[in-house]
């Protein structure tokens, strides 16, 4: 119950603070190679790309876009060299305000050898340790960084750091195949699904457990070996996870990371009522989470009486708020 | 082959004769000539030599040598006529010619002659004196006797290479008691081929060692080794024979009969034919071959084993118990018998038989693995999982290196895995990963198949039903077979059915719910039957159910089947049988499925199906299928065959007649000319029309296309596979808009071929186009039969029904969503709540709505629902 307790003040902390909060986006697409990889990267990226403005609201200033090929690609902004990845890098860490959110997502190749892990870039490649060296100027920021590449997995040891959250499409540098996860990555932004406790936003955990599971499920259905298995790792310990649970010691920063900020947890109100009434709502869906968290240790009759009883609660006091606020539909 | 020997020996004496031979090479070169397998010129050389020097050396090589082309009587006529002096050094090979003729207690006394006289040979004397009471006698003493040996071993300093093998030979034996003692039997024989590399038996007791140890590609290394030096081997090519059987090669019969042609009198090769008539119901040439072979040895416990085993297959119940009683008698510790008949019943379906001579094995012998294997396997078969795997424990703890038993219990331990679940007549057993999805629909179509048999049949097979289904094809091969690497999809035991998921084969290989019906079309084979069905009939039947439960399940025509008809590869509707357990081309087994089946189908439709059912009852009571031809249907077997060649030629007399002698499978050809142009000098052609028709559909050239896929069609209007020209046509009217058209020509595709899950995936869309709702439900319904795992299907079938108001329907499917384990758990929970609702299942709603809850709290809509199942009223 400790680190559970922990993880929720954390989590209420992160939460209130989040309305006030940017966010700033750098997506990086790397060579692609083949023309069908080039054309499946650029798609990826631009997917990406248009949820953050156009669904998560990011402002379109807090997106920065490096493409292969600038010109082919109307969304792109500069070419993706590694001398523009750390220009960009920088560039945020000049806008971005103390605790601002930062999204770092790299598509396409990746190659590891003799223990180095490298993105490769039209130019000179990035490697894992030139570009830890980039983040450290984020760390007033809360940094999310995804590497969706082949080989990904090298990445992890280089770039994890206590408050950063670092997702790898793959699980260490061996794994050389080229990777589906980016795609399911960016799908759980821009495409519905992907919001599974219904709360109106999809939290990096939630994508990440989105695409990892929808990566199974593709090599599954091709009735192929799975060469890719994405890790999660914001606790800073450098070892990714696969399974992250309610109490797993990755997946706490994560959960409460939502991109573009979205819906606060409790929305901003001048009326006084309301304002109570998304207050107890609130207090409910802790306490449901509180009794879902000890499911485990209770009778199982109880646990749904109970359970139930708070759900109802919870139900009419969303009809309360929503007639507070002049609508009746859900 | 002794006359092919003596046309070689007459020009090899006319070079050499044996008189220069002896003076030149001597007795080394005739035995130089034995192992090469030049036995005439060898037993020339050797008669000239014991003639001359009646010495014990050389008439132990002449007896030998005539005994290696199975001229017993004439060797022992040699023997008997040796100086007395010589009585001691030849006991052992008058012991062994004595055996192979069956007296065995003379056999036992010269044995004791040469062991206790000092003779050269006395250790391989001492040894044969052991192998006999082991299978003749006292088994415990007969080990004791073994382990003698490993004294003798480990107190000589060198021993010669005869004697090393005798070792090996003893302590193989009593591997039975130490499993590592068969690679100290390994050591022996290698130790024995070094010291005297011109010798065959090391190598060839090596092969046949690790033939025991289910090692069958290093017991073809050995046994090549023999036959690489001599190609005439008769025991080696038994063993390469046995060896070829175990590693599923062809060719089987044809080495044995080679055996046979440098020993016609060799025992062990006589009995291994005859079981391979028995594995294909020939029971008259095995009856031929047994005869043989106890006349040369009366005293053959494996030939008596087998006649007793076809004896018992047959029926024939006094004959059975005459030589079980006979082996009991001569042999009282021998538990092979047992184990012989329990795995030929096995071969004819008989588990529950098999289990129980197979407990008298091992009631006879404890240490007979083999019983306790077979015993094990069986149980598991009539679905006694606990003592199954109770008696296959045991084997493992005494034979921890026999594959069966090795891949069996791992499986059985994997049972945990599966859910179990029981209805009045099935109990289900399905992996946890698909256990939600599949168990709704695999009992839907068990129910079907279970009612429309029942009724047909009027006959109730022994319930409940065991259904187990592999999502990994390897497993139910071990299931099966213990091994991997069946080529079949299901299997029934009688009252348990294993078979593939959907998931144990790639998209469109097969449609899992007509593999079903088809076994379960056997469960009511197998027991009307009480398991006497041939397998011609009951695989025939089965297709034949399948052909009428749904459209376009079971075999179809193709090209490849109809061109092998052509070609005269099919054989006769009575003799069928042989097309599924001796086929002579690769295709055979598949074919025979089909053929069988239109057999039935005709059958059906010039007699009813009462004849059908007659034939079942005779089986039953041990009748033949031409005599049930004969009575029941009141013709001649040759006229059945000649009527129904004539039934099929005109059934297919259009695509016969377009296909050209050397068409492919899917009807591909390499023309010699263009597509276009074959049609046009070949318009009575299918493959040349279809070839035609593709080259102009690539071409954008609809209308052509059209035309030549609707000339294909009236050619071949059967054909229903992957390039069927109703999939082209479909397509074409799409493209053109002519929906119904296209619908009409999905629909025929799909009544002609079980496994096309895109065809019906396309049919479904076309249908909800032009407005028919159900008609596009019921095209989705028959794609889960093929892939069930794909999300989108279940959507749509859901929102089918429910625009049908089929809420059962939209609950099922709903359910099978969220046993997709989808990543929104908690909407798919929300919409099964809806459906249930809808379906009036108010507390399955309120359950699934909670669950919806539990995962996301905060989902407005289910809250919604949760005060409206709670009575809160609706907003809505």
């Amino acid at each position: 119950m400790r680190p559970l307790a922990y993880a929720l003040v954390l989590l209420g902390a992160l939460a209130a603070g989040a309305a006030a909060q940017s966010t700033h986006v750098l997506v990086v697409r790397g060579i692609g190679g083949d023309p069908e990889y080039r054309a499946t990267f650029t798609e990826w990226a631009g997917s990406f790309v248009t949820a953050a403005g156009e669904r998560l609201g990011v402002p379109a200033e807090n997106i920065v876009y490096l493409a292969e090929r600038p010109d082919d690609d109307p969304l792109a902004g500069e070419r993706s060299t590694r001398d523009n990845v750390e220009l960009a890098v920088a560039e945020i860490a000049q806008r971005a305000a103390s605790g601002d959110r930062v999204v770092i997502l790299f598509i396409g190749h990746g190659s590891y050898n003799r223990g180095e892990s490298r993105f490769n870039l039209p130019g000179p490649d990035l490697s894992s340790a030139e570009f830890s060296v980039l983040l450290d100027q984020l760390s007033d920021q809360r940094v999310v960084f995804v590497n969706s590449t082949s080989a990904s997995g090298g990445w992890l040891e280089d770039v994890s750091a206590p408050g950063r959250t670092i997702i790898t499409g793959t699980k260490t540098g061996m794994e050389r195949n080229e990777t589906v996860f980016g795609g399911y990555f960016v799908a759980a932004f821009s495409e519905d699904g992907a919001d599974v406790d219904k709360d109106g936003q999809t939290s990096m955990l939630e994508a990440f457990q989105y695409a990892t599971r929808e990566v199974t499920r593709a090599y599954e259905t091709d009735g192929k070996l799975q060469t890719e298995h994405a890790l999660l790792d914001d606790n800073g310990d450098g070892e990714g996870s696969t399974e992250i649970g309610e109490d797993a010691l990755d997946g706490q920063l994560a959960r409460a990371f939502v991109l573009g900020g979205g819906a606060a947890a409790t929305p901003q109100t001048d009326d006084p009522v309301l304002a109570r009434l998304y207050g107890e709502r609130a207090e409910l869906e802790r306490r449901v989470t509180e009794l879902r968290a000890i499911k485990d240790t209770m009778d199982p009759e109880r646990y749904e009486s109970e359970l139930e009883e708070l759900l109802l609660e919870l139900a009419l006091k969303n009809r309360e708020i929503r007639q507070r606020e002049g609508g009746t539909t859900p | 082959m002794r006359r092919r020997h003596g046309l070689v020996a007459l020009i090899g004496l006319g070079c050499l004769s044996a008189a220069e031979l002896s003076a030149q090479q001597g007795a080394a070169a005739a035995v130089q000539l034995l192992r090469s397998g030049s036995y005439d010129e060898a037993i020339a050389a050797l008669d000239d030599l014991r003639t001359a020097t009646p010495s014990a050396s050389h008439l132990r090589w002449y007896a030998r040598a005539l005994a290696e082309v199975g001229e017993y009587e004439q060797a022992l006529e040699v023997l008997d006529g040796a100086p007395a002096e010589s009585g001691v050094a030849l006991a052992n090979v008058r012991g062994e010619l004595l055996l192979a003729t069956g007296d065995v207690d003379e056999a036992r006394a010269a044995f004791t002659r040469g062991w206790e006289g000092g003779a050269p040979d006395a250790y391989p004397s001492r040894l044969n004196r052991a192998i006999l009471d082991y299978d003749y006698g006292d088994r415990d003493a007969a080990l004791a006797e073994f382990d003698t040996f490993i004294d003798l071993y480990n107190s000589a300093t060198v021993l010669p290479a005869r004697d090393l093998i005798a070792v090996a030979r003893a302590v193989s034996y009593l591997g039975v008691t130490n499993k590592d003692l068969y690679q100290d039997a390994l050591r022996a024989f290698d130790e024995a081929a070094a010291a005297d590399p011109s010798s065959l038996e090391p190598a060839l007791e090596t092969g046949l060692l690790f033939l025991e140890r289910y090692d069958g590609t290093s017991a073809d290394t050995e046994i090549e080794r023999v036959l690489g030096r001599n190609p005439n081997h008769a025991r080696a090519l038994v063993a390469k024979a046995k060896a070829m059987q175990f590693n599923g090669s062809m060719g089987v019969m044809e080495t044995v009969e080679k055996a046979l042609e440098t020993n016609p009198s060799l025992v062990e090769a006589l009995v291994f034919k005859a079981r391979l008539h028995l594995a294909a119901t020939d029971y008259e040439a095995a009856a031929e071959e047994l005869e043989k072979a106890l006349e040369i040895n009366p005293a053959s416990l494996e030939a008596l084993s087998v006649r007793a085993a076809a004896s018992f297959l047959r029926g024939d119940v006094q004959a059975f118990e005459a030589d079980r009683d006979h082996v009991a008698t001569i042999a009282p510790d021998y538990p092979e018998l047992f184990n012989d008949i329990a795995e030929l019943a096995v071969n004819h379906r008989k588990y529950r038989e098999a289990a129980e001579l197979a407990a008298r094995a091992v009631e006879i012998d404890s240490r007979s693995w083999r019983g306790l294997t077979l015993l094990g396997q069986n149980q598991l078969r009539l679905g006694r999982i606990d003592e199954g795997k109770a008696s296959l424990e045991r084997a493992y703890e005494g034979d921890p290196y026999n594959p069966w038993v090795v891949n069996t219990l791992r499986l059985v331990d994997s049972f945990e895995n599966f859910g179990v679940s029981e209805t009045d007549k099935f109990v289900l057993v399905l992996h946890d990963r698909e256990d939600d999805l599949l168990r709704t629909y695999v009992e839907e179509i068990a129910e079907d198949a279970f009612a429309a048999l029942q009724a047909r049949y009027a006959y109730t097979p022994p319930l409940p039903i065991r259904i187990e289904v592999y999502r990994d094809h390897a497993d139910f091969s071990v299931r099966t077979l213990g091994l991997p690497g069946i080529g079949a999809l299901g299997v029934s035991f009688g009252s348990v059915i294993a078979m593939d998921s959907p998931a144990a084969k790639r998209l469109g290989e097969f449609n899992w719910a007509s593999t079903l019906w088809h076994e379960m079309a056997h469960v009511f084979h197998l027991g009307l039957t009480e398991h006497e069905v041939p397998r011609w009939f009951s695989e025939g039947l089965a297709v034949h159910e399948q052909h009428a439960a749904r459209p376009g399940w079971g075999h179809q025509p193709s090209p490849g089947f109809l061109g092998r008809y052509k070609a005269g590869l099919f054989l006769p509707a009575s003799k069928l049988d042989a097309g599924f357990v001796r086929p002579s081309y690769p295709e055979q087994v598949v074919d025979s499925y089909f053929l069988a089946s239109i057999v039935f189908e005709y059958i059906e439709g010039r007699w009813g199906f009462d004849p059908i059912l007659g034939m079942m009852h005779g089986y039953r009571d041990g009748k033949e299928t031409e005599q049930l031809i004969e009575e029941l249907l009141g013709v001649e077997p040759e006229t059945f065959d000649e009527d129904f060649d004539r039934y099929f030629s005109g059934k297919f007399e259009t695509a016969l007649a377009a296909l050209g002698p050397a068409e492919g499978e899917h009807g591909e050809s390499i023309l010699p000319q263009s597509p276009s142009q074959a049609a046009v000098e070949e318009p009575g052609r299918f493959t040349a029309r279809m070839e035609a028709g593709l080259e102009a559909y690539e071409l954008g050239d609809l209308d052509e296309a059209e035309e030549q896929f609707r000339a294909a069609l009236r050619l071949f209007p059967e054909y229903g596979g992957p390039s069927s020209p109703y999939w082209y046509l479909a397509l074409i009217h799409e493209r053109r808009g002519e929906l119904e058209r296209a619908a009409q020509a999905l629909a025929r595709l799909n009544a002609l071929n079980e496994s096309n899950y895109e065809a019906r995936l396309k049919q479904s869309e076309i249908l909800e186009e032009l407005g028919d709702t159900e008609g596009a439900a019921s095209a989705l319904e028959s794609a889960v039969f093929i892939y069930p795992y794909e999300f989108e299907l279940h959507e749509r079938l859901a929102r089918l029904h429910t625009e049908l108001g089929q809420h059962e329907g939209r609950v099922r499917e709903r359910k099978a969503i969220l046993a997709l384990d989808p990543v929104d758990r908690a909407s798919a929970f929300y919409e099964l709540a809806l459906a249930q609702q809808a379906a009036g299942q108010r507390s399955e709603a309120r359950r699934s709505v909670m669950n919806a809850l539990e995962i996301a709290p905060s989902f407005d809509e289910a809250l919604e629902l949760l005060l409206e199942l709670r009575g809160g009223g609706s907003e809505r």
